[in-house]
Order: structure tokens, then C-alpha cells, then sequence
């Protein structure tokens, strides 16, 4: 059902990973997710493990809940882990009927798989420590020299967390429409596509005119609170480097150091 | 002068046609003079459209007068520099909850009102922390709006406008999207905020329960002030209010009644204590002694009677529902239910929101599958592999909560037309229902081609009962259908459920809130708790469980409780009394019952 849909899945506490400044947080997932495609070695992916081995142990966060994560991508990451076992050729070490698995498909099968499962950990440890809004706070200062080139920064910050705000509400009002109409007799189950995208008209209608009705009424209640765009405004939780910051660039580096070292000369 | 004043206020939308083009002012404020003076705790009175809204968005600065002066703390509404220090100054809480809370986190959402003004950091902080102790939520500062309930979640928008260091709180019908365990937290947290921090109140309502505390009382009508006084004064003139589409707490209404029988109690009673105290000082003459020795017997008997009849017409033995099975969101939301629905019964089932009762009445149409037990449609299993649901679905019609948000087509008769039409049937007989369903739901026959989109809110909601009421279903079953009306729209909701259900035979299933509804209304009473059921009964009956049903956050009607503080000898009654027209009766000497 739509409401078991989570997005921006935080996992709260108070680990030294949930306290760093978001904008570590988003360097740092940019940096470790493009080095992942730096090497192509077991030594490369020791490296990469241990860095976000001691992340996740750090964040406190469950190692289930991040396995979780895995679970909408399993089929893909089954499918690229066999496709590449069978279909790379190379030196034979087993074959029955059609399928022959080769030493190089063996490695780069669990390269691509491990690859897979190492972009999730990274991501997921970005969502599961950083709450949606500070995500948001993180993302506008980072594009702050955008607004030379007259980027609305500060709003788009802010569309992004209202909407962050509004899709578990609006997927929740989905549902029930989608039940009143069933209560009167809408199929959407059976036809062809087109009927199928017609059947869709009882949904979307109404859904388009509550989410208007919801964006006048925020629009209200945010002008009521003397919401005036970003100018003149302060906040509550202002971003700050702190020591824990500097850390972190520092682990950061030694990783991509230790990367880049890797990639050249072993 | 007082710190918001109005003085000939006159207020006028433009209305447009089709094209945009200006076709005239439509008044919606009156020549309106007002004037509150700071500290007060201010109810505004009026059905939907009367104007108080619109009087509201005034003392905000989201409306500037037409014509007229509105002062604020002696600042004009219509100068534009003063506009934030006037939005500090009157800060409004809206109805919806959902649609005023901007931030993902509740800490971050109370600082989005100083964050606008610039406040610097050391005071916000002090001035969040201040805002959520003061409407006690400070315990989950930091949790997500989405995991609180709706009145929480008013409250939180209340400390949002706290934080401003606002001189006076505007709600705009704060309570009228919540359940009674809700309304009762706004209510006592805005009270409180008045008494001890000497916020001058402005609160917009339509239940009369909740502006018997205020010191005064303001009645609008078509944009104009109806009446004006203390809440004694107001509730002393009955018949006014009646004729303004008003009604008054049940207390009230049984001494105003009683008076005019001849029995001499004060004007203006206000509460079940103040009745109570009223009766007590009575002379013995007037008093009645053991009423309840003379409720008759067959009240007490009628318990077995009822479930003797024929074969029910939907059964639900031992069924149980979770949500989301092997997950962390795992939610067992009913646990074990039996209960049978006989033909032609008028059904209330009643329970704190999140007892499970919105999933049981998905249960009975299909639209959910039990994760346990059975359901029966007229004995058959309606989850069995060959059963037909859609067809179901059609017998056994259910509307939801504010179903007129489904409605989608361009005019009212082709809406009412989805469900015949999913049904299959020709387009005549489509068309012959609908409009046999428009009539019976007292749908304007002028107004069949129009969008249904244009209607008042109880307009709109007959439209979308007529949408199930056009599949002829045989049972039509109700998630709180009177939700968000005004006391006159609820009225004629409910007497048009009641006239459906006996003219055209349906089996009625109605989930409510209103204790005062479930005993008017309902011939058999389900009591839901935690997912089981607690009680099943005929209302009389179930009523007597008053402690019970108060633990589980519910209650019984304003009558009962005064019937049982006036006759605590009566004790552990087997039958409750639970209308206003029955205690009088009671009360007023008339002899039979």
C-alpha cells in the first residue's frame, strides 16, 4: 500500500554522524559515491568498506535498517551479480548445460554487487542521519553562489521542504480517494492502458484539487506567520563547522587520498 | 479604546463570470463595529458563511477593509509598513492541521514565525522552548507533525504563533476538524494561555460547549453582529439562536424546556453543574424523587429482543485486521471482532480515533481483507474466491470522511452518475438514479448541471451521499458524515440519514463522535477500544457505562451525566436516560414516559 512508501527515512539520534553539518554530510556522500567508481580492485574495496564501515558504526544506526534499503533494488542486484557471473568471458572454472562461470565473472560480479550494495549504504547513511530539513538548510548553502547568477536559492530550499513535508500527506489522501471511488465501483485493475489511464480521472481530479486547496491554505497560514521570502531571516539551527566538522573533512580526505593512491600505483 | 477595534468595517469580493470579467460585489462584512478590550477571552459565533472568518482575516491583515478602519493595538490594518508588527501582534491559528505546518520537524516549524522576523538565535531558542511548555509539547520537539494527532498538531500551531510574542490569538474554527479528546486539549491549552499569560483570545467556533467560558460572546449573521453579551445573556435567548441556525448545550436547552413547563428555574443555565445546582435549590414541590424506578421495563428487556430476529445482514465473526504484517510500521488496528448488522437497523459504532473503527466499516465493503475471521453478506463469505466485491461494493455503500472531496465531474448529475455507471447499467437507468438519489438527498434540482465544485460545504456532502445513495445499496454506511458542518448542516445531514433510512428502508451504519447523535439516532450502539470491541448494546443500555466509556475518551450525553448526578441512589441503573425529550419528560412531573 502507498503508505508503507517511506521517504527521507530518518533513523533519530544523537551519534557524532547525526550531529555533523549537513553540508559534510552531502560533500562527503559525493565524494565516496564517485570514488566507488575510482577502482576497480579488492584492495579499492577494502578501503571503501572500512570508510563506510566506520560511518554506519559510528551513526548508530541498525545495520537491518540499511539492509532494508536493499530490498526494492534485490532483483536488479541479483540480476547484474548473475548476468555478470555468467556472461563475461574469460577462464572457465565450472560449466553445465549453457552456463559457464568464468574466474573474471566471479570478480566482476561481486564487484558490480558489492559496488551496488556500497552506493546504498552511502546514500541511506545521508537520509537516515539527516533530517529532511536539515538536508534542505545543507543543499541552500552549498548552491548559495548560485544566486550570483540569479538562482532563487532560498526558495527553492524552501519548496523542497514543503514538499518534503507534503508527500507522505498526499499519498495518504491518494489512498483514500482511490478507496472512496473503489466504494463506488471504480475498477482499476482491469482494461487495456488507455482505459486504464481514463480510470485514473477519479483519482487525479480530486487529488489535484485538494493539493491546491492544501498549497492556499500553507500559503495562508505561512504569509499569517510573516513568511517574506528569505531576506532579514535568521534560524533557529544556523549551520556551523564545528571541530567534529573539521574531522570529518579530514577522514574524508585521507579516504580519497588513500583512493586515488590506490588507483595509481597499486 | 481596546486593542483590536473595528470601526464600520466593510468588506466586498469581487465576483467574476466565466471569462474574469467583474459582475458585481458580494458584501461579506456588514458596517461592523467592534472593539475588544486586551485580555478578554472573545467567542465568535455564526453558521458557515456568516462572515466570522472573514471578520477574522481582518484582525490578521490577510483582508484589508473595503471600506472602514480596523486598529490593531492601535495600528491601521491598512498601512502596509505596519504589516508584520500587526501579524506579530494578532497571530491566527487555522482550521485544517495539516495545512499550517510548514516544517518537517516540530521544534523547526514553532521557530518559522521569529525566524521571519529575524529574532536572533539565543531568544529563539528560548522563545521555542517557552511556546511548546506553554501548550505542553515540548516532549516532542524534535518528533516529525506527521506522528502527532490532529490536536496536537493544533497545538503546535498554536506555539507557532507564541512564539511570535503575539498580544492576541485568532482561531479560525481551530476544532472543527478534530475529535472530542482533541477539542477538549486546544480548548483547555487556548483557556489557559488566556488566564495565565493574558492573551487576549479571539476564538471562532460552531460549538456552543466551548464559548460558554468566554467573557463574551459574539453572534454574526449575514455579516452583520446578531447579538452580543455574556454567554448567560446569549444562551438565554434560545429562540434567536435557533433562528440563526444555532443550537446551545443540552443543559441549556432542558432548563429553557423545563422553564416554560412551569418549572422555575434561572435563566441561562449553562452547564450539566449549574443545572444540577439550579435543581437542587428547586422547592420540593417541583422536585421528582426516583425517575428512574418509572423508565419502563421493556427498555431493560428490549437488550434480547433485538438480536432474536431473522438471519443478520452482515456478520463478522472474530476478524482481526493489521496493517503492514512483518514490518516495522506493523499495526494491529482490530483485533477479534464479532458483530452482526440486522436488516433495517439504525448502527452507530463509536470509539476514540485510532480504535480501529475506520478499518472495521472498510472491512464490511470488501475493501479491505480481513487478516482473520470472516465477513458474511447475507451469510455468504464475502472475501471467498469467487465472490463478486464490486457488486458488494454497490449493496453496501460506504461514504467516507468528507466525501465530497472525491467528487470530480464537471456537473452534479454526471457525479452521481460514476456509480450507476460502474455498474453497468444503461445510461437512462444511470440517469433515473442519480436522480432518484439527488432527491432523496434534497439536492436543489436547479442546480444538477452546475459543477459541484461551486456548493457550500453540506451542499457539497449531500452530492457525494447521493454518489453512493445511486448504486441503491442496501446498506449505506457512514464515517462521520456530520464532520466540519455547521450545527445547522449537521442537523439536516443527520435528519436526512434518519428519513432515508426509514423511507427508503436502507440499513443504516453511522460512525460518530457525537455521544448527543448516537442516542438520538441509533436503535443498536457498537463501542470499539484498542481494536476490540467493548460494548454492543442498545444506547440506553451502553450509557450506563458512563466511567467506562470516559476512560476510553469518550462519555455519554450532557443529560445523562446531570440525570446521574441529580439520582446517584439509583445506582448501576440497567437502562440510562439519554435525550433531552426523555429527562424532560422525566422531569417535568407529566406523568407517563
Amino acid at each position: 500500500m502507498l503508505r508503507e512508501i517511506t521517504i527521507g527515512q530518518y533513523y533519530p539520534s544523537a551519534s557524532l554522524i547525526h550531529r555533523l553539518d549537513p553540508r559534510v554530510k552531502l560533500v562527503g556522500t559525493m565524494v565516496y559515491l564517485v570514488s566507488l567508481f575510482l577502482f576497480d580492485t579488492f584492495y579499492g574495496f577494502i578501503a571503501a568498506i572500512a570508510f563506510i564501515g566506520g560511518i554506519v558504526f559510528l551513526s548508530k544506526v541498525p545495520v537491518r535498517y540499511i539492509l532494508r534499503g536493499l530490498k526494492p533494488i534485490l532483483f536488479l542486484l541479483c540480476f547484474t551479480v548473475l548476468f555478470n557471473f555468467f556472461l563475461t568471458p574469460g577462464d572457465i572454472l565450472v560449466k553445465f548445460w549453457i552456463f559457464k562461470i568464468t574466474k573474471e565473472g566471479l570478480y566482476r560480479g561481486a564487484f558490480v554487487g558489492l559496488r551496488l550494495i556500497l552506493l546504498i549504504f552511502g546514500s541511506s547513511i545521508l537520509t537516515f542521519t539527516t533530517t529532511p530539513m536539515q538536508l534542505t538548510d545543507g543543499l541552500e548553502s552549498l548552491m548559495k553562489p548560485l544566486k550570483w547568477v540569479k538562482v532563487p536559492v532560498h526558495d527553492i530550499a524552501m519548496m523542497m521542504s514543503i514538499a518534503l513535508r507534503f508527500i507522505p500527506i498526499l499519498l495518504e489522501e491518494t489512498d483514500k480517494i482511490m478507496k472512496a471511488q473503489q466504494a463506488r465501483g471504480a475498477d482499476f485493475e482491469s482494461g487495456g492502458i488507455f482505459t486504464r489511464a481514463k480510470a485514473m480521472i477519479p483519482i487525479f481530479v480530486p487529488l489535484l484539487i485538494s493539493a491546491f486547496r492544501r498549497a492556499f491554505d500553507l500559503a495562508m497560514a505561512m504569509e499569517a506567520r510573516c513568511y517574506n521570502g528569505g531576506a532579514g531571516r535568521t534560524k533557529l539551527h544556523p549551520l556551523q563547522f564545528h571541530m567534529r566538522d573539521y574531522l570529518a573533512f579530514a577522514y574524508l580526505f585521507v579516504y580519497l587520498a588513500l583512493i586515488i593512491v590506490l588507483r595509481r600505483w597499486i | 479604546m481596546g486593542i483590536v477595534s473595528a470601526e464600520k468595517l466593510i468588506y466586498e469580493y469581487q465576483r467574476h463570470d466565466e471569462n474574469g470579467d467583474p459582475i458585481g460585489a458580494k458584501r461579506a462584512i456588514d458596517e461592523v463595529d467592534l472593539d475588544i478590550e486586551k485580555g478578554q477571552f472573545i467567542a465568535i459565533l455564526g453558521h458557515n458563511g456568516s462572515g466570522k472568518s472573514t471578520m477574522a482575516k481582518h484582525i490578521n491583515a490577510l483582508l484589508v477593509p473595503t471600506e472602514g478602519t480596523v486598529l490593531v493595538c492601535g495600528m491601521d490594518t491598512k498601512n502596509e509598513e505596519l504589516l508584520f508588527d500587526i501579524r506579530k501582534s494578532a497571530g491566527m491559528v487555522f482550521q485544517n492541521p495539516d495545512n499550517q505546518i510548514i516544517a518537517t520537524v516540530v521544534e523547526d516549524d514553532v521557530a518559522f514565525g521569529p525566524e521571519n522576523l529575524g529574532v536572533p538565535r539565543e531568544e529563539m531558542i528560548k522563545r521555542v522552548e517557552e511556546s511548546l511548555r506553554s501548550v505542553g509539547m515540548y516532549d516532542r520537539r524534535k518528533d516529525s507533525p506527521n506522528k502527532l494527532s490532529g490536536g496536537q498538531k493544533q497545538r503546535i500551531a498554536v506555539a507557532g504563533i507564541m512564539a511570535m510574542k503575539p498580544e492576541c490569538i485568532i482561531l479560525d474554527e481551530p476544532t472543527a476538524m478534530l475529535d472530542p479528546t482533541g477539542r477538549k486539549e486546544v480548548l483547555d491549552t487556548v483557556q489557559r494561555l488566556n488566564r495565565e499569560e493574558g492573551i487576549t483570545v479571539i476564538l471562532i467556533t460552531h460549538y456552543m460547549s466551548e464559548v460558554t467560558k468566554a467573557d463574551r460572546v459574539i453572534v454574526m449573521e449575514r455579516g452583520r453582529i446578531a447579538m452580543q453579551g455574556t454567554p448567560r445573556e446569549i444562551f438565554s435567548r434560545l429562540d434567536e439562536l435557533a433562528e440563526l441556525g444555532l443550537d446551545a448545550p443540552q443543559a441549556t436547552i432542558l432548563a429553557h424546556k423545563l422553564r416554560e413547563g412551569g418549572i422555575p428555574l434561572p435563566k441561562g443555565i449553562l452547564s450539566a453543574e449549574e443545572f444540577v445546582e439550579a435543581y437542587r435549590a428547586l422547592p420540593e414541590a417541583y422536585r421528582v424523587t426516583d425517575p428512574y424506578e418509572r423508565l419502563p421495563k421493556e427498555v431493560e428487556t428490549s437488550v434480547t429482543k433485538l438480536s432474536e430476529d431473522e438471519a443478520p445482514l452482515i456478520e463478522i465473526a472474530d476478524v482481526s485486521y493489521t496493517y503492514s504484517p512483518n514490518t516495522a510500521y506493523e499495526k494491529q488496528a482490530v483485533k477479534n471482532v464479532s458483530l452482526q448488522i440486522r436488516k433495517g437497523e439504525f448502527v452507530c459504532l463509536i470509539g476514540h480515533t485510532g480504535s480501529g473503527k475506520s478499518t472495521l466499516i472498510q472491512l464490511l465493503n470488501g475493501l479491505e481483507k480481513p487478516t482473520g475471521g470472516k465477513v458474511l453478506f447475507k451469510g455468504e463469505d464475502i472475501n471467498g474466491e469467487q465472490y463478486d466485491r464490486r457488486l458488494l461494493r454497490s449493496r453496501v455503500g460506504l461514504v467516507f470522511q468528507y466525501p465530497e472531496h472525491q467528487l470530480f465531474e464537471s456537473t452534479i448529475l454526471r457525479d452521481v452518475c460514476f456509480g450507476p455507471k460502474n455498474q453497468k447499467l444503461s445510461e437512462e437507468e444511470q440517469l433515473l438514479r442519480a436522480k432518484e438519489a439527488l432527491r432523496l438527498t434534497h439536492v436543489d434540482e436547479e442546480l444538477w448541471n452546475d459543477s459541484p465544485m461551486e456548493l457550500s460545504g453540506g451542499q457539497k456532502r449531500r452530492v457525494a451521499i447521493a454518489g453512493v445513495l445511486a448504486m441503491r445499496p442496501e446498506v449505506l454506511i457512514l464515517d462521520e458524515p456530520t464532520a466540519g458542518l455547521d450545527p445547522k448542516g449537521r442537523d439536516e445531514i443527520l435528519a436526512e440519514i434518519k428519513r432515508i433510512h426509514e423511507e427508503a428502508g436502507i440499513t443504516v451504519v453511522l460512525v460518530s463522535h457525537s455521544m448527543e447523535d448516537v442516542a438520538r439516532y441509533a436503535d443498536w450502539v457498537h463501542v470499539m477500544d484498542k481494536g476490540s470491541l467493548l460494548y454492543a448494546g442498545k444506547p440506553s443500555v451502553v450509557f450506563t457505562h458512563v466511567e467506562e466509556l470516559e476512560r476510553i475518551g469518550l462519555g455519554a450525553p450532557q443529560v445523562t451525566y446531570i440525570m446521574r448526578e441529580l439520582f446517584p441512589q439509583a445506582s448501576a441503573p440497567k437502562s440510562e436516560f439519554i435525550t433531552v425529550s426523555e429527562v424532560y419528560r422525566a422531569l417535568s412531573l407529566k406523568g407517563d414516559f
